[in-house]
């Protein structure tokens, strides 16, 4: 089977605009989150925060024509898609462009759009929308804006899974480098979700905290969203060889799997089957695994059902790995979470630092793993899983292997 | 009974389809068998019904009572009222 590594590596979220700084940030357990601000206070009824991408103007990274055709979640994907593609050294040109896939995994789409437009349509009475409404706020405009771009012509697509989005994405372009339909992938997730409409929604679910996301914590009170992109060049060993690549690690497994059984409330079976299929995968034993980048969303349900999960798969070892949610740092970005998440997992193996879950308070019953509690921790890790499992039961899981 | 638990406990049992006289203002959504979406929809009757809105600390779906229920909404309203 054809081995498949990651060369290239990009990201911008609450937490800073490219990689280096969101990991960074995640080892010295920086807080993301915070008031929103483009939304004024009044507007919402649940404490007003999100983990927001801060200090960014879309003008320092596209020209004016780029730019009218984006999104936010667009603009996300590309600068995040971009980094990973220069860092990574590959060139897509001649074959090598109808052998790359991009894949890109989105739960919402383009929400800042759709909301601005029905804003005009209902509540200005409005006749006339921007005529470029569609291309901005069509679920694939990511997709096909990094294949654009970059001159990527092999298979392009976006896959929608909620909260799992990114790691479907992963599994989908895993199973096209493998099958020998492309040599390499754009892939990741992307989400720009903190608009009125989507708050709005969420809060309706009572399942947005008020204070902020402490998952795993005694006291936690529910997710809070964030949003952001993340991107990789996934690229076969002989391909990243035979171009004198540098290897960041090696993507050994993924695992999928569907509670089909409620459209909200998590299932510990279900999120087990995708953390096992993952591990058998990639060939790895439970004792091989040292860090689990969780789910961890800081709702009452996940993290209690997460942790049944773990014990499930690992048994004894649920004991000696350790555990830590970043998105109590990066809040949720739904489609972009395991994306986002990929990061902590791939800088575990890199500098052998595990980044904690923050604004943890005290040790929750249901909650009996080692969460690495507000401070990062030395270890070192050849081996690590993230998960992600979405409203509607459906859970993905990758696997990431210390280039031996 | 007053209108406003007659009425909440009318919600309850149209949503969840049980007996009106299943309910006792001693138990909570979880001993009705009403979990999950199912809770936060009953919550959502409520708030419609009476045009209120309820603080997630007033719906605590595992140990709240829905005699409990009834005292936050009676409170909402009063509130509503002095405004």
């Amino acid at each position: 089977m054809r081995r498949i590594v990651i060369t290239g590596m990009g990201a911008i979220c609450a937490l800073g605009h490219d990689a280096p700084s969101v990991w960074k940030a995640m080892t010295e357990g920086r807080p993301g989150i915070g008031p929103i601000h483009h939304i004024q206070p009044g507007q919402l009824r649940n404490g007003g925060i999100a983990a927001e991408v801060a200090d960014y103007d879309p003008k320092n990274h596209f020209d004016d024509a780029r730019a009218a055709l984006l999104d936010p979640f667009s603009e996300y994907a590309l600068i995040a898609a971009n980094e990973a593609i220069r860092q990574s050294g590959i060139q897509f040109q001649g074959e090598a462009s109808a052998r790359t896939a991009v894949v890109i995994g989105t739960g919402a789409g383009g929400e800042t759009t759709r909301d601005d437009l029905y804003e005009r349509l209902y509540g200005e009475h409005q006749g006339r929308f921007h005529p470029l409404g569609i291309v901005r706020m069509m679920m694939n405009a990511p997709a096909s804006q990094v294949s654009m771009v970059h001159g990527i012509t092999g298979p392009a697509f976006v896959v929608a899974s909620a909260c799992a989005s990114s790691n479907h994405a992963f599994a989908q372009a895993a199973m096209m480098i493998r099958s020998g339909m492309v040599d390499a992938a754009v892939v990741g997730g992307t989400e720009a979700c903190i608009t009125l409409g989507t708050l709005r929604a969420w809060e309706a679910m009572r399942v947005l905290a008020p204070d902020t996301c402490r998952p795993f914590s005694k006291g936690r009170r529910g997710l809070v969203l964030g949003e952001g992109a993340a991107m990789y060049v996934l690229e076969t060993l002989e391909s990243a060889q035979k171009r004198g690549a540098e290897i960041i690690c090696e993507l050994v497994g993924t695992g999928m799997s569907s509670d089909a059984g409620d459209i909200a409330a998590p299932s510990d079976i279900g999120a087990a089957a995708a953390m096992n299929m993952a591990l058998r995968d990639g060939g790895l034993a439970p004792e091989d695994i040292d860090y689990i980048n969780a789910h961890g969303t800081g709702t009452v349900a996940n993290d209690s059902t997460e942790t049944r999960a773990i014990h499930r798969v690992f048994g004894e070892h649920a004991r000696e790995l350790l555990v830590s949610s970043t998105k109590s740092m990066h809040g949720h970005a739904l489609g972009a979470g395991g994306a986002l998440e990929l990061v902590a997992a791939i800088g575990a193996i890199h500098d052998g630092i595990v980044p904690p879950t923050i604004n943890y308070l005290e040790p929750d019953p249901a909650c009996d793993l080692d969460y690495v509690p507000n401070v990062a921790r030395e270890r070192r890790v050849n081996a690590a899983i993230s998960n992600s499992f979405a409203f509607g039961g459906l859970n993905a899981v990758v696997a990431v292997r210390r280039m031996g | 009974m007053s209108n406003v638990q007659q009425e909440t406990f009318d919600i309850i049992a149209k949503q969840a389809k049980i007996e009106l006289d299943t309910i006792k203002p001693e138990s909570t959504l979880k001993d009705l068998g009403i979990a999950s979406l199912d809770a936060i929809e009953v919550i959502f009757d409520i708030e419609e019904h009476f045009n209120i809105n309820l603080p997630n600390e007033d719906t605590d779906f595992d140990n709240g009572t829905v005699g409990q229920l009834v005292e936050a909404i009676e409170r909402q309203l009063a509130q509503k009222t002095s405004e």
